[in-house]
């Protein structure tokens, strides 16, 4: 590896559906730059040499090039800035983006900004642009939107590895709750309670076996990270700033029906894989990502994660793509608890998207601003108690997901 | 330009292929419309600290098939073409204009016609869909493996309980009456091959109806 790559400081606006008074872009990109500023006093505008943005979809925000509109706003004309847009990893491969620009020597200090308006047109139109990232000729017309898709791969993968409504419910339980301590997430912020596997299992039919609860949220929101140089690091933030020690993204079909086969994954992990079942550029990026962080052993290297629970049915695909279980152990695994606070490896105890939010293009620099808070020991000055705290975390996860498992980024970010 | 000079100036022929299209066909429903850009109206918050506008933009777009074309013309003839690599045999549908495998690299894929014979690879059952297609609530909605082919495809399958259908269930690919049909993938649809039974009521079965009755009912209220 060439250069470190670190984290120093980041904040997202609440995230949030509906009027709140917060809703233009560049407004909110300000207020989260302001409260990254409280963090690292030193931490200038001026400091930053590449600006790199994160967004998802113009149909939503009913502007072309609406990055623009942030930059100017915030000052930083003359500094270099462009868009990054890779569907539900627009975050994460923003910040693989920033991270290889930091790396390379050619940038020290770059901003990464990510957003997305999605209640600026209704829910069920809302879900129809995003089905639009599947392939419009083909899937668009048949399913409508990304649930079905995502349930039919499901289904199977469940039947398969003998997982149950019941099992996945309890991720989305996991999730909401831990959002009810954190008053940035929508959940926290909107129907805010705690819920349990019953009110899982009987909100309603979303497509089978996936129901309303099992499903993430649509939000509007922004988000800002700073990612920087070793350097810059030591100088803004000497006691909290955390590394990107290892990172990979990966790639798979536009649909998921042609997984079937594919000779590019036969190549590398034999025929049968990863079928409709599997998230192959997940494990992919994780096997990337491991190796350049040493990580033998996720299962005990890694403290706790922040990931892309889209569905709590693909979050537990997740554990498993990730190589924390395997078939024979997956469903005993979520049964076990060990993904939740009091487990050996708890998964987004910000709230991750079913609990926090997805606003697209932020949701990735979500994950990683949750990640860093973790690492940095700002927890409690983040969330309204300990309870989401991971007591001495020393090592974090941060995935972001993409289409079907389109594409996938996972990244290792350790306490330095 | 301006309209006179549309008038006057003579087309151009291309050096390049130049497709002239001779079958058209409109079937544009009454409500469909470009207008541009149009500001519908305004709300403004009660404390007067919180405005927000509507706007209203409708475009029309041109989907085109290229190379992809005999597929979607085949639609419109009540067949399924398929792409197969000369090269390695390897047979898709949905198409592939080139041969996905490196060691043929690009290989370009020829025209075959493929039976209307499926199989379920998974299902789900869906209730709720996007705008669209709520009405057309519960779908079951398969990837199936076409006879032949190296994937799955998606489409719908109807005339069969939801709550019935099954892993790896043989399926016959029907198509809508030729006067419906649009060249688009919602020509056909998948149902159970002649003489298949379902299998009797389970507990997952039952799982399923409990949550799909409810929707059935949900449709009823749709204007
Ligand atoms: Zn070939």
């Amino acid at each position: 590896m060439n250069r470190k790559v670190c984290i120093v400081g980041g904040a997202t606006t609440p995230f949030d559906y509906g009027p709140t008074g917060f809703e233009n872009i560049e407004g909110g990109a300000a207020e989260c730059v302001k409260e990254t500023q409280r963090d690292i006093p030193e931490f200038s505008l001026r400091d930053i040499d590449l600006m790199i943005y994160s967004h998802f979809s113009v149909h939503f925000g009913h502007q072309l090039a609406p990055e623009w509109i942030i930059h100017d706003h915030l000052g930083l004309v003359g500094i270099p800035h462009y868009r990054v847009e890779n569907g539900g990893n627009t975050g994460g491969s923003a910040l693989y983006a920033a991270a290889l620009a930091v790396m390379s020597g050619h940038h020290d200090v770059v901003g990464v900004i990510g957003w997305e308006t999605m209640d600026s047109v209704s829910q069920s139109q809302g879900s129809e642009f995003i089905a639009m990232a599947s392939d419009i000729r083909y899937e668009l017309l048949v399913g409508g939107i990304y649930p079905i898709y995502y349930a039919a791969m499901a289904n199977k993968w469940m039947h398969e590895n003998r997982v149950t409504e019941e099992d996945v419910a309890t991720i989305a339980v996991k999730n909401r709750n831990n959002a009810m301590d954190n008053p940035k997430a929508q959940w926290y912020r909107n129907e805010h309670r705690y819920i349990t596997v019953d009110d899982v299992m009987n909100s309603r039919l979303i497509s089978y076996p996936i129901k309303k609860y099992d499903c993430c949220l649509m939000s509007r929101g922004v988000a800002f990270l700073l990612v920087c140089s070793e350097e810059y690091a030591k100088k803004v933030n000497p006691d909290g700033y955390v590394t990107i020690d290892g990172m990979g993204l990966s790639s798979c079909t536009i649909r998921a029906g042609d997984r079937l086969n594919f000779p590019g994954w036969i190549e590398r992990y034999g025929p049968g894989y990863p079928d409709m079942t599997e998230f192959a550029a997940c494990r992919n990026a994780a096997e990337q990502a491991y190796k350049m962080a040493d990580i033998e052993d996720p299962l005990r290297e890694i403290d706790f994660g922040e990931i892309h629970d889209a569905f709590s049915t693909s979050e537990a695909q997740i554990y498993t793509a990730l190589g924390l279980a395997d078939k024979n152990n997956i469903a005993q695994f979520i049964r076990d608890e060990r993904t939740h606070m009091h487990g050996d490896i708890p998964m987004n105890p910000g709230g991750g998207l079913m609990g926090y939010g997805h606003p697209v293009g932020a949701t990735g620099i979500m994950s990683a601003i949750e990640c860093f808070y973790q690492l940095s020991g700002m927890i409690p000055k983040k969330h309204l108690s300990r309870k989401t705290e991971v007591p001495d975390a020393e090592c974090g996860i941060v995935n972001s997901h993409a289409g079907t498992g389109t594409s996938i980024s996972n990244f290792i970010m350790r306490r330095h | 330009m301006g309209e006179t000079e549309v008038l006057t100036t003579k087309k151009k022929k291309k050096f390049a292929y130049e497709p002239v299209f001779t079958e058209k066909k409109e079937y544009r429903p009454e409500n469909v419309r470009e207008v541009g850009f149009v500001f519908v109206g305004h709300e403004i918050s009660e404390d007067g600290n919180v405005m927000n506008q509507f706007l209203h933009y409708d475009q029309l777009y041109t989907i085109r098939h290229g190379q992809n074309s005999r597929f979607f013309k085949g639609l419109l003839d009540g067949k399924i073409l398929g792409t197969r690599c000369p090269r390695c045999g390897d047979t898709w549908v949905p198409v592939r204009t080139h041969c996905w495998n490196m060691d043929c690299n690009l290989q370009k894929t020829e025209w075959v016609e493929m039976p209307l014979k499926a199989r379920v690879h998974t299902w789900t059952v869906a209730g709720w869909s996007g705008r669209s297609s709520l009405k057309r609530l519960p779908i079951i909605l398969v990837y199936g493996v076409i006879e032949g082919s190296k994937v799955a495809i998606a489409n719908e399958l109807k005339n069969v309980k939801p709550w019935d259908v099954e892993f790896n269930m043989p399926l016959k690919i029907v198509f809508k009456p030729p006067e419906e049909r649009i060249g688009a993938i919602i020509d056909f649809h998948f149902e159970p091959e002649d003489g298949w039974e379902p299998s009797p009521m389970n507990k997952e079965k039952e799982r399923i109806k409990k949550l799909v009755e409810p929707v059935y009912e949900w449709v009823k209220t749709l204007k």
